[in-house]
């Protein structure tokens, strides 16, 4: 056995290279306030970059990146609790072309997709605005909700739905009283997903927003190819955060099957 | 009763429905169809003809690059999940959770500062005297670049598929198999990988297909010199040409790639 643990120290050593390699210099870049090679760390080291970028731009880019996140979070549950309840319970007409369509974005290419209903959000007026970014974040969004509600609803034993009709009470009052209470886990761990799903698009908000909507993550882009990188490397390091937290705080509760679709996406 | 579980159908349903039809289903069949049409709307194949000479070296480089990334992934997926499997997972297994959650565009980001030629992988190599600064290995703007980054990226999503179909295979066929005097390796090899081929074929469609339609990492990572991957050609051809039809016809290619990876995928998915 103890060849095993010797492995396991080895393993984790090399694995952590490889993880923290890349994200650590990421946290070199964001302090840098010179580095030249062949200097393995930056000559000169502070903060005027943090300061910098909290004065600039970059804030009304993270209050517009949360803004849309939140309303596509909103929206997208709202819109897919009760249509996974529908979808996990009862026979309906169309149900598999229905499901069909949810899995086709998941299944091809997005970006020359979203190229061309760019088009149609710019005939809609609605490119290079708010509302047309946070309709092409849904389309993403929309479609894991549909398939995490569809399997957090399937979780559920119908037999306490049952038991509860049984005793009285109405459809309604069942949905609310025993399987909306039980299902809230799910719903919450998918929430937080889609949340992040949203902070983090890139592709999407790209072509519909750019120039006009400039959220985090094409906001680190630009500074990126402009070759600002203490900038883009401090917006990197806050993009990263939210992520980092939900991995600590729900790491037990995120099942494969959210996970799963999630990494695509 | 019917009726009423009808109308409540249709009203739960349309709004998504309708937002994906919209912004998704039906850019898709524009696409294709505006992939055989000149800007005028006539009918042609010439949006082809321009896509294979100008784009054919990057088709086959996407696919190649791709391959790769795929290959490492699975190899590295593999063995570290077998490890966890037969072993324990802990520490191993929370750390490569972590790729999961770093967005597409910081992981470019990262790995392009990191591999750079006067990045930190090169400048520490250059410590213990592996590389030669002035003369430095240009790895973050080549596809090798391109490969590491979606490696990395896509690496916990493998392993959480892998070591899935791992810890459903039963403990007394690894217990069967020690019995006989098989290592960890013979384990994985023999026990582990052929009872779980399906569900890691699966998981490799959905990889290469994730990789072949990739653009925020070549995004930041790329040179834009020489050879490109296809979304990134998709992406300037409008960008900067203004070019729908060319841009498109390029499309339907990358759905063509990915559609026999979708259909195995739509097939196993509706099955289970």
């Amino acid at each position: 056995m103890n060849r095993v643990k010797i492995a396991r120290i080895v393993l984790v050593v090399v694995i952590s290279f490889i993880i923290f390699g890349p994200l650590s210099s990421l946290v070199i870049w964001s302090v840098a306030e010179k580095w030249y090679w062949p200097h393995l760390l930056p000559q000169q080291v502070g903060l005027f970059y943090w300061g910098k970028v909290f004065q600039g731009r970059m804030m009304q880019a993270l209050q517009v990146g949360v803004l849309i996140a939140c309303v596509v979070t909103a929206l997208s549950l709202l819109m897919t609790v009760p249509l996974g309840y529908v979808l996990a319970r009862f026979r309906v007409p169309f149900k598999a072309v229905v499901l069909l369509i949810f899995l086709l974005p998941q299944a091809f290419p997005q970006l020359p997709v979203f190229a061309n209903a760019t088009v149609y959000l710019y005939r809609a007026n609605l490119g290079g605005k708010v509302p047309g970014v946070i309709l092409i974040h849904m389309v993403g969004a929309l479609v894991y909700a549909v398939w995490t509600m569809t399997a957090v609803f399937k979780s559920i034993p119908a037999s306490l739905e049952e038991a509860a009709i049984n005793l009285g009470a109405s459809r309604i009052r069942t949905f609310w009283n025993i399987s909306l209470p039980l299902a809230t886990p799910g719903i919450i761990a998918s929430a937080l997903l889609i949340f992040l799903y949203s902070l983090d698009e890139f592709t999407g908000t790209l072509l519909v927003g750019s120039p006009f909507v400039l959220t985090l993550p094409v906001f680190m882009y630009n500074a990126s190819q402009g070759y600002e990188l203490p900038v883009a490397s401090i917006t990197a390091l806050l993009l990263m955060i939210p992520g980092i937290i939900l991995l600590l705080v729900l790491e037990r509760y995120l099942k494969a099957e959210y996970l799963s679709s999630f990494g695509r996406i | 009763m019917k009726r009423a579980r009808e109308t409540l159908w249709l009203v739960v349903a349309v709004p998504s429905l309708a937002i994906v039809v919209w912004l998704f289903f039906l850019p898709f069949i524009r696409s294709a169809v505006t992939s055989f049409q000149t800007k005028d709307g006539a009918w042609t194949f010439q949006n082809y003809v321009t896509a294979y000479r100008l784009y054919a070296g990057d088709v086959l480089y996407t696919i190649f690059v791709s391959a790769v990334s795929l290959t490492a992934v699975l190899i590295i997926g593999i063995l570290v999940s077998g490890f966890a499997r037969i072993y324990g997972g802990g520490v191993v297994e929370f750390l490569f959770k972590i790729p999961l959650f770093v967005p597409f565009v910081v992981v470019g980001h990262a790995m392009r500062v990191f591999l750079a030629p006067h990045g930190l992988l090169n400048s520490a190599l250059a410590q213990i005297g592996l590389v030669n600064l002035d003369n430095p290995p240009s790895i973050a703007f080549s596809w090798v670049g391109i490969s590491v980054a979606l490696a990395w990226k896509n690496m916990a999503l493998a392993i959480l598929l892998i070591l899935g179909a791992f810890e459903s295979v039963g403990d007394t066929f690894l217990e069967a198999a020690r019995n006989f005097g098989a290592g960890w390796f013979r384990q994985v090899k023999d026990v582990l990988l052929p009872m779980s081929l399906t569900s890691i074929a699966v998981a490799a469609v959905l990889i290469f297909t994730s990789m072949l339609a990739s653009f925020s990492i070549p995004m930041m990572i790329g040179s834009g010199k020489g050879a490109q991957m296809l979304m990134i050609d998709v992406y300037y051809r409008i960008v900067y040409q203004y070019d729908y039809g060319v841009a498109n016809a390029l499309g339907v290619v990358s759905y063509i790639t990915a559609m026999g990876a979708a259909v195995y995928y739509l097939r196993s998915v509706t099955k289970g």
